[in-house]
């Protein structure tokens, strides 16, 4: 058992845009979308690297980022405290989520265009769930 | 004892009870899971000894499918095959579909199932909807911004118009792909890692027991065609082409008729036994120049033989091999004419040859299939081999033009024949030029 919930899952199952927030070692913030956050186990996801951007540089010097995930289906969302770990180019991590870009590229005209680089592994340290609920109530 | 030393004693005793009923929680769970996974592998086996009993690919397909909504639950479930030629997928049974979309095809790449059987692994995704929208839109970005040239539609996939979850797994025997089992659903997520487990479970029975029933029926299909085909020819259709050589199409065909003239007056005449012993002899010489020439033989009708070339493989000039064919067998049945006119039967072959575009396919009915070609090129080759005196072999201005350096040839006619409404000019072919 992990850290994340079950009912997450629903999230992080297709290409879908989340949002991640990093900070650079001096401190600048960044928010950005980002295609895919897909679920490696209960307590660690994966982030899409399509281009190489201020997100995946930030986390290179500043493993910490917020990254928040929404269920269109579940009306709910969560925001993920997570770790930068390690990038991975190949394994059956990689392999699932490149697939899914794949198949969901080429049915729109966008294959070997839209396409992943790495599938970067986060550790999970905290979850919170609808925390837009709360704030507003 | 004092109240203070028996404290933590009192509480590690109550942890102690909290965790054997904890332990107690954990083991009914897993008790009900183990329950739940034996009735499942009892069901799994049930499935496997089915599939396993049958050597009819249909029957194979319906069991696999049939056991997607009956034990899993999964509405939707369709099995596609990897075509001979290795490029393409082609959905060949599927239930739960309106329509079944039976045929419909699938580029290796292409879409969820086509790069599952491109990269021969299982894909499970939950969101196909909302993720083509939102990669739609990225795409609607890139062309405003002139990153990529205008698209132009994509083929439409089988499935479901608005499926939202689907799961499919590559049909692999020995890491050769098979095809793909896929199950989908309009619902998002409808599919978990247990689903992916019991459907891997039957997918590997499924594929060995589909390829062993695809062997079969090839090597079934291959002795249905060698009845019409030369043996090069019926393994040629087997191996080669995607496209099924019995159904209807229209090509271009060099049609030829033969017949022996004087045959009804000598079957009349002579015993069975002796028509009998020269059909036979006539019948394997001319079946041997047939296969030699690459000709496909539509029918025998006594004496009559119905010959054609370009079809159902195409062959380089089709009309010159069909004249060249007919003078050989003019060649090979005058000594034969020669010994049944010893014998006291006067017989003598007469031939026709058209060329132009006929309906070709299967013909007849459950149980009896003739292969068949029809278009008044097979009237005008027929007509055209009543006309012809004997050994003479008469041919349409097409054949004659299209022959003209390999054979000579005098115009004749033009012949008033039955069924064509204009008198037709015929050539009248005197044999090889040179």
């Amino acid at each position: 058992m992990g850290i994340l919930p079950d009912e997450i899952k629903s999230a992080m199952q297709g290409v879908l845009p989340s949002h991640v927030v990093t900070c650079s070692l001096d401190g600048i913030p960044n928010a950005s979308s980002i295609s895919q956050v897909y679920y490696v186990d209960g307590d660690h996801v994966a982030l899409s690297h399509q281009f190489f951007n201020k997100t995946t540089r930030n986390v290179r010097e500043n493993p910490r980022a917020m990254v928040w995930v929404v269920s269109p289906e579940a009306l709910a969302s969560w925001d993920l405290e997570v770790e930068y770990d390690h990038s991975e180019t190949e394994g059956p991590v990689f392999d699932a989520m490149d697939m899914q870009i794949e198949a969901i590229a080429s049915m729109v005209g966008l294959k070997g265009i839209f396409k992943l680089r790495a599938a970067d592994i986060y550790r999970v340290l905290s979850v919170t769930k609808n925390v837009e609920d709360r704030i507003r109530a | 004892m004092s109240k203070t030393e028996s404290g933590p004693e009192g509480s590690a005793a109550s942890g102690l009870r909290e965790k054997i009923a904890e332990n107690q929680l954990t083991i009914d769970r897993l008790n009900r899971d183990l329950a739940r996974k034996s009735n499942e592998v009892r069901i799994i086996q049930q499935i496997s000894s089915e599939i396993t009993s049958t050597l009819d690919l249909d029957e194979v397909l319906a069991i696999v499918l049939g056991a997607m909504e009956r034990v899993l639950g999964f509405q939707y479930s369709m099995v596609l095959l990897k075509d001979l030629a290795q490029t393409k997928l082609r959905v060949f049974a599927s239930r739960g579909y309106e329509p079944n979309g039976v045929g419909a095809e699938v580029a290796l790449g292409h879409g969820v199932l086509g790069v599952v059987a491109e990269r021969k692994r299982m894909m499970r995704i939950g969101n196909i909807g909302s993720s083509i929208a939102y990669l739609a839109g990225i795409r609607a970005r890139m062309e405003a911004a002139g990153d990529i040239a205008p698209g132009t539609a994509t083929p439409t996939l089988p499935g479901l118009a608005k499926g939202q979850s689907q799961l499919a797994l590559p049909l692999l025997v020995k890491d050769r792909l098979v095809g793909v089992l896929a199950v989908e659903s309009p619902k998002a997520n409808a599919f978990d890692e247990l689903d992916e487990i019991l459907l891997t479970i039957i997918g590997n029975q499924a594929a060995t027991a589909i390829d062993n029933a695809s062997a079969y029926q090839m090597v079934e299909k291959l002795g249905r065609l060698k009845r019409f085909f030369s043996p090069q020819l019926a393994e040629l259709i087997v191996t080669g082409g995607a496209d099924d050589p019995l159904k209807t199409h229209r090509r271009d065909v060099t049609v030829v008729f033969l017949d022996l003239r004087g045959f009804t007056a000598f079957a009349e005449t002579a015993e069975p036994e002796e028509v009998m012993a020269v059909l036979r002899e006539y019948h394997a010489e001319m079946g041997r120049l047939i296969l030699e020439h690459e000709g496909t033989l539509e029918r025998f009708t006594g004496d009559g033989m119905m010959i054609f070339f370009n079809d159902p493989t195409p062959v380089a000039d089709p009309a010159k091999r069909a004249v060249r064919m007919a003078l050989a067998m003019r060649e090979r049945v005058t000594p034969l004419c020669e010994r049944w006119r010893k014998r006291g039967h006067e017989l003598d072959l007469g031939i026709g040859i058209a060329q132009g575009y006929a309906t070709i396919g299967a013909i007849g009915f459950e149980g009896r299939w003739d292969y068949g070609a029809i278009g008044t090129v097979t009237n005008l080759a027929a007509r055209l081999c009543g006309e012809a005196k004997p050994s003479q072999i008469l041919v349409s201005r097409r054949v004659a033009s299209d022959a003209e350096d390999l054979v000579e040839s005098e115009p004749i006619g033009p012949l008033v024949l039955k069924g064509l409404a204009k008198p037709v000019p015929a050539f009248n072919v005197v044999g090889l030029k040179g």
